[in-house]
């Protein structure tokens, strides 16, 4: 069997279906994942000992155990404890909290840098901790976390083909399906494989010129 | 296992730092209208230099006038953007017909000068032992046994013996730029490169450093080129003063005339303003 | 509970499979890096340049979208071998493991002090025992703790082999849950399985960390206690001044 090039025609519309909704995946558990960081890393810092063993717990939790049996566990275990959700949404948020979790190490490790002295200087001048922290120590910790957060974000739109595993119709979802219907393979995997490629050229764009601009 | 070729360099070393041979009139190392820039930047601007074989010249000067881009192209770190430099008389940038060296010719040229630098740069995954054997073990592919005595030496002159299987972060910075003075000097270099080797220790350790460099200086005929802002020092120590404004030589002569009757008023300046200060 | 006790063979038999895949996917990646970091530090922009690319090519479908294109879609290329499922998986999780291990050799050896390389230059080193006996060293100590990182993350991608047919203790699980459909029991047990492997390899990894050159030297160091300035003693017959 070799390329032809009218059933890669045929199959676009599928496959574009599924680039959108990895998009939708990616882009929603960006922001559980960036928002949900920056919190776990706040939280540590200013928490007493059991909230700071509570964020070391989740962090542990998902540095052990793979993104497929988190996602199985989401979509099986939760339905016996009464919670039903789409594997959409599964995908999104199990895709958002483990992610979350290793950005907020890349948060802190930007909290680290700040010298203590610029704190004192906010005590000094009377701030009060929410302005301290969402007036100074926020936005330094966003621009120095920025090129480490822009890789996460990354290696989440490369986690997306994950989901197909719950019937979410990502890229690799359709592409599986659109296989197994016509038996084009080879034509559907590349296919899916170069879009692929191409969304990951401006990120890793993006991110070369982070690292340069922020080092 | 090395050709003699190799060998018959480490023989000239001996002659030239042990005895008291008669090298006066000799070249240890010539600049000749050497210029560097770093892309627009120009460090060094025709650039004539000649320091006599066992001199020991000391370069002093603003930041950024150019004095540590003098040693590293002495140590070939650099390449010059024009002009030529000679250790006794041969080229270390181009061979007799005027083609660039290989990097065989270069090596072997290479060794006459050893370099002693502000961060001390000490192999820190290594003992003193093991930093002081190294390169004549690998480079000049001596026994360990008599690579390991000539570094007890070396450690007596500088004083450091008793640390010998200790550790370079167990050394206070005086110390372990001692040791880097030791290693440089294992090699039996003619040409000893000093690059502000006191200005990253705290003055009170400063002492003990320039005390081993003036054994040195009074004890071998090792040729010095020295960048330091240790005023009374160079004074004491150098033969001769080179006095660096923004890539040129502005003013040379002997350390009375310079600190003394300096003649340009750059000088002065410059002078008012470390000595004071 | 009792019931999937008699299930203990196949779990076995899986979680051999996933360390025995997990095991060879790490070597081939080591060797994969070391293959590929000193290209990304060629001193040849053709070549670092190149090497960026193809790190960048590897590295861009995510794990599971190689494996079913190397495993699907290579097979009807014509000329080109069809794999079997093991096979197939690691070959592509040890290509996209060589990639980011290099990355992490590359940052390691960069991360080595300029002066250490002055230095090699200044003692005559060529630069071939410089980075034998010098930066390598003192690099390791860096490449280590990212490549044990890395390592546990291998851990976690065997997952996907389940997908082309390995029978690996993720596939084990599903199956076991396929007939007595105890979900949450199977799938809390297989979670803390993954999850004592990834520890097992990044404890084995920082255990490696002790042994390295810069490592033993530093806990020598702490050993022996801080450098004292009492050093009057010291200069022999020579502190004219």
């Amino acid at each position: 069997m070799s390329w032809e090039w009218k059933f890669v025609w045929d199959m676009m519309p599928q496959l574009l279906l599924g680039v959108w909704y990895t998009i939708v995946v990616t882009v929603l558990s960006s922001v559980i994942t960036l928002f949900g960081g920056l919190l776990l890393a706040i939280l540590e810092s200013v928490s007493t000992r059991i909230g700071r063993m509570f964020v070391r717990f989740w962090l542990e939790l998902f540095r052990g155990i793979p993104v497929l049996v988190l996602l199985y566990f989401g979509f099986y275990v939760l339905p016996e404890l009464g919670i039903t959700l789409s594997g959409l949404a599964i995908g999104v948020l199990v895709l958002g909290f483990v992610y979350s979790a290793f950005c907020s190490g890349v948060y802190r490790g930007a909290l680290i840098t700040i010298p203590n002295g610029l704190r004192d200087a906010c005590v000094a001048l009377n701030l009060s901790p929410y302005t301290t922290w969402s007036k100074v120590l926020v936005p330094i910790m966003v621009r120095r976390a920025m090129p480490a957060l822009a890789n996460y974000v990354l290696m989440l739109f490369r986690s997306s083909s994950f989901l197909f595993a719950l019937g979410v119709p990502v890229l690799l979802g359709e592409a599986q399906q659109v296989a197994s219907q016509t038996y084009h393979f080879l034509e559907a995997y590349t296919v899916a494989g170069v879009f692929y490629l191409a969304i990951n050229i401006p990120f890793v764009y993006l991110l070369h010129r982070l690292k340069v601009k922020h080092g | 296992m090395a050709s003699t070729t190799q060998f018959s360099g480490v023989e000239r070393f001996d002659a030239a730092s042990k005895t008291s041979q008669d090298l006066s009139g000799a070249w240890g190392i010539e600049f000749d209208k050497v210029s560097k820039s770093f892309g627009s930047h120009r460090v060094l601007v025709d650039l004539d230099l000649q320091v006599k074989a066992g001199e020991k010249v000391t370069l002093i000067g603003p930041s950024g006038s150019g004095k540590t881009t003098v040693l590293r192209l002495a140590m070939t770190l650099e390449k010059p953007s024009a002009g030529d430099i000679r250790i006794h008389g041969e080229s270390i940038l181009f061979d007799a017909l005027g083609k660039p060296l290989s990097s065989a010719q270069e090596s072997r040229i290479r060794r006459r000068c050893g370099m002693v630098f502000q961060q001390f740069n000490l192999f820190p995954h290594l003992t003193v032992l093991q930093n002081l054997v190294l390169a004549p073990t690998t480079v000049l592919g001596q026994a360990r046994e008599q690579a390991e005595q000539a570094a007890l030496e070396y450690l007596r002159m500088v004083g450091l013996e008793s640390k010998v299987n200790a550790y370079p972060a167990q050394l206070s910075g005086g110390q372990q730029q001692r040791i880097a003075i030791a290693r440089a000097l294992v090699l039996k270099p003619e040409i000893l490169l000093l690059d502000e080797i006191t200005s990253a220790l705290d003055p009170e350790l400063a002492g003990e450093v320039l005390d081993v460099v003036r054994r040195v200086a009074n004890e071998t005929n090792v040729t010095l080129l020295i960048v330091t802002h240790e005023m009374r020092f160079a004074r004491e120590v150098s033969d001769r003063i080179c006095v660096f404004d923004q890539g040129r030589i502005i003013e040379e002569g002997v350390p009375e005339k310079i600190f003394v009757h300096p003649e340009r008023e750059r000088t002065r300046s410059f002078l008012h303003n470390v000595l004071n200060h | 509970m009792d019931k999937l006790i008699e299930y203990w063979p196949m779990v076995v038999s899986g979680l051999w499979t996933t360390v025995w895949v997990a095991a060879l996917t790490i070597v081939l990646a080591a060797i994969g890096a070391l293959l590929l970091g000193p290209l990304r530090l060629s001193s040849s922009e053709a070549v670092r340049t190149c090497s960026m690319l193809l790190v960048e090519l590897v590295r861009g479908p995510s794990g599971l979208v190689w494996l079913f294109w190397v495993f699907y879609a290579l097979p009807l290329v014509p000329g080109m071998p069809r794999f079997g499922p093991a096979i197939a998986a690691v070959i592509v999780m040890s290509a996209i493991g060589a990639a980011y291990a290099s990355e992490i050799v590359r940052s390691g050896i960069e991360s080595v002090h300029r002066g250490q390389a002055d230095a090699c230059h200044a003692l005559g080193l060529n630069p071939r025992q410089a980075q034998l006996k010098v930066i390598i060293p003192q690099a390791l100590t860096q490449i280590v703790p990212g490549f044990g990182s890395l390592a546990a993350d291998i851990v976690k991608w065997t997952a996907i082999v389940s997908f082309v047919g390995v029978q690996d203790i993720m596939w084990v699980a599903n199956t076991i849950r396929g007939e007595t459909y105890q979900t949450v029991t199977i799938y809390t047990l297989l979670a803390a399985i993954y999850w004592l492997v990834c520890l097992m390899t990044s404890t084995a990894f920082r255990l490696l960390e002790r042994a390295l050159p810069l490592n033993r030297a530093m806990a020598a160091v702490n050993a022996a206690g801080a450098p004292s300035l009492d050093n009057q003693g010291e200069l022999q017959g020579g502190a004219r001044s």
